[in-house]
């Protein structure tokens, strides 16, 4: 756990030493900003309109924070040879999954928490009340984020950078579909769409922006079990990455 | 100089490196460090429609406390063997084990030190960052002073907090050599350890080479350059065209049979007009003497014949083209 964890930490500082990051969390809050500037057609419904884009510009800004954080630092570490004095000697591949896994969530969580402060000072400024399910509703981003990270990572070890990203967004998009949807794609197949929409994950579950916005009460219980399934993918998406990756040669 | 943690005391850099405060645990130094078994690697292309066997059952072993060169041409196949032996690779067929275990295993793998070929490193950081991290990965102890003295030793002082951006190639191998010698190795491979470095840094990463031995360290040390090879190592392999084509102790690679030879020239001419030599072995010397003062030749010289590793190289690799 040592060896993952200062692995995590030197990732964590190198990620943090790179533009990337900053880049797309100013893109991030001045996305949140420029939702607080476009007027309302009612005055009632503004605080809604705020949490509605606001919640999915978060969701959205977890996408591209995953895709850039994590789609080039495996292929980036194998092109420059950078992995290789660390997984010939002191690291397991496990461990380099893990400690890079690790430190890319780590400042994805921290950008995502930066980007809810963020919209919960633009309620403010409008003289908004900050709703009691906001902050939980972050951690559930967060925790959405982590899944495409691993998502992101798993791509990784297979594809090219340019790849990996539309990949990504292809399975956040095709994850976010109800089967009904995800069938009338292909209704001459439904048997088959909805076996894959079975196995894909259903990231409909961290959608709570609607009820949010509206003023709807969320079951705490609906937070923890929403944030279990999305660990429990993570860790699946994880463990399937890890079986590529160590089913690859590094040349 | 620098000062000895253990005694205080004003010491040489190298001279007295405090091996004590750094050495890894479980030292078991009864195994055969590395043992290479029938070791086959095919790299498959074009969805497996086409293959190349880059190395071809070879077999060998690093004996403790021995150097061992491993030589070949480019595209020999010592990068992939060498990639084999640290889990980087896995093989088609055969084995490398270290110390009898599977190249995979942490434990074996935090007792050898790795000097890659053309070195490359995240340029965030600064070598004592780098220092400090594998430290913590390989579970030593993370202290700043046993840094420094390990890059006083391999020529990086006054580099020590500089971010490894503006590091030439040359400090990057420092810096490689520096994190090999950290874990005070029983074992180390390197990969064309000196390839690119003045004449200077290459004495400075042989004398190391060299002090590490006498340690009790074993060394695997692929490289192209001959004269290195043939001043250090006890022993080479040769590669070619993926196969081994030769392995011996350097004494007996470079010792010929007793080959004579004889210089001479025509008796009523100048040696600049007409010097002619030919080679014979030690049972013809003699006749070949009486032959040609019979013909009225006049013998100028007779030396004894001497085969460089290059000479052994040559003819083991044919010209060394793939």
């Amino acid at each position: 756990m040592r060896s993952v964890m200062t692995f995590a930490l030197m990732t964590l500082r190198s990620l943090l030493r790179r533009r990337t990051i900053y880049g797309i969390s100013m893109v991030l809050l001045l996305a949140l900003f420029g939702i607080g500037q476009v007027p309302s057609f009612n005055v009632d419904s503004e605080g809604t309109f705020l949490l509605d884009f606001g919640l999915f510009g978060l969701e959205i800004g977890a996408l591209l924070l995953a895709i850039g954080l994590a789609a080039n630092i495996y292929p980036r570490d194998r092109e420059q040879r950078t992995a290789m004095p660390l997984l010939a000697v002191p690291l397991s591949r496990g461990q380099y999954l893990m400690g890079r896994f690790i430190g890319a969530a780590l400042v994805q969580a921290a950008a995502m928490l930066v980007g809810c402060i963020g919209l919960m000072l633009i309620l403010v400024m409008h003289g908004h009340p900050i709703p009691s399910d906001l902050f939980p509703a972050a951690l559930l981003l967060i925790v959405e984020g982590w899944f495409l990270l691993a998502v992101v990572f798993f791509f990784s070890f297979w594809t090219s950078p340019p790849l990996n990203a539309p990949l990504t967004i292809m399975l956040f998009v095709v994850s976010q579909m109800t089967v009904l949807q995800f069938v009338e794609l292909f209704p001459q197949a439904s048997g088959l769409m909805r076996f894959i929409r079975l196995i894909l994950p259903h990231m409909d579950v961290f959608h709570i922006k609607d009820p949010i916005a509206h003023g709807m009460e969320i079951p705490s219980l609906y937070f923890l079990l929403a944030a279990l399934y999305g660990l429990a993918y993570m860790g699946f998406m994880l463990a399937v990455a890890l079986a590529v990756f160590r089913s690859r040669d590094l040349k | 100089m620098s000062e000895d943690p253990a005694t205080g005391e004003e010491v040489a850099g190298d001279a007295v490196f405090p091996y004590f405060l750094y050495k890894s645990k479980g030292t078991d130094m009864t195994e055969t460090p590395l043992s290479v078994s029938e070791l086959t690697k095919v790299f498959r292309k074009s969805f497996g429609i086409s293959s190349f066997k880059a190395i071809d059952s070879i077999s060998f072993e690093v004996r403790k406390g021995e150097i061992l060169g491993f030589l070949g041409p480019n595209g020999a196949g010592k990068t992939t063997t060498i990639k084999c032996i640290l889990g980087l690779l896995s093989p088609t067929s055969g084995k490398a084990r270290l110390w009898g275990s599977r190249p995979a295993s942490l434990s074996v793998r935090r007792r050898l030190g790795y000097v890659p070929e053309n070195p490359d490193y995240e340029d965030a950081f600064s070598p004592v960052e780098f220092l400090s991290m594998f430290a913590h990965m390989r579970k030593l102890p993370d202290d700043r002073k046993m840094h420094e003295l390990l890059l006083d030793r391999v020529g990086l002082k006054g580099w020590e907090s500089v971010r490894i951006r503006s590091f030439s190639k040359g400090m990057r191998q420092r810096l490689s050599l520096a994190l090999a010698l950290q874990p005070v190795p029983d074992l180390m491979i390197m990969d064309e350890p000196t390839g690119g470095l003045d004449p200077n840094a290459r004495k400075e990463f042989r004398d190391i080479i060299l002090e590490e031995r006498d340690r009790g360290a074993s060394i695997f040390l692929s490289s192209h350059l001959l004269s290195e090879v043939e001043t250090i190592c006890d022993r080479a392999v040769i590669l070619a065209k993926g196969k081994k084509v030769t392995e011996g102790s350097l004494d007996d690679l470079l010792r010929v049979e007793e080959h004579y030879r004889i210089e001479y020239i025509d008796g009523w001419k100048t040696p600049e007009e007409t010097r002619n030599a030919i080679s014979v072995d030690a049972g013809n010397l003699q006749n070949t003497i009486d032959a040609l003062r019979n013909e009225g030749r006049r013998i100028i010289g007779i030396d004894q014949e001497h085969r460089t590793l290059e000479d052994v190289f040559l003819s083991a690799t044919g010209g060394g083209r793939r």
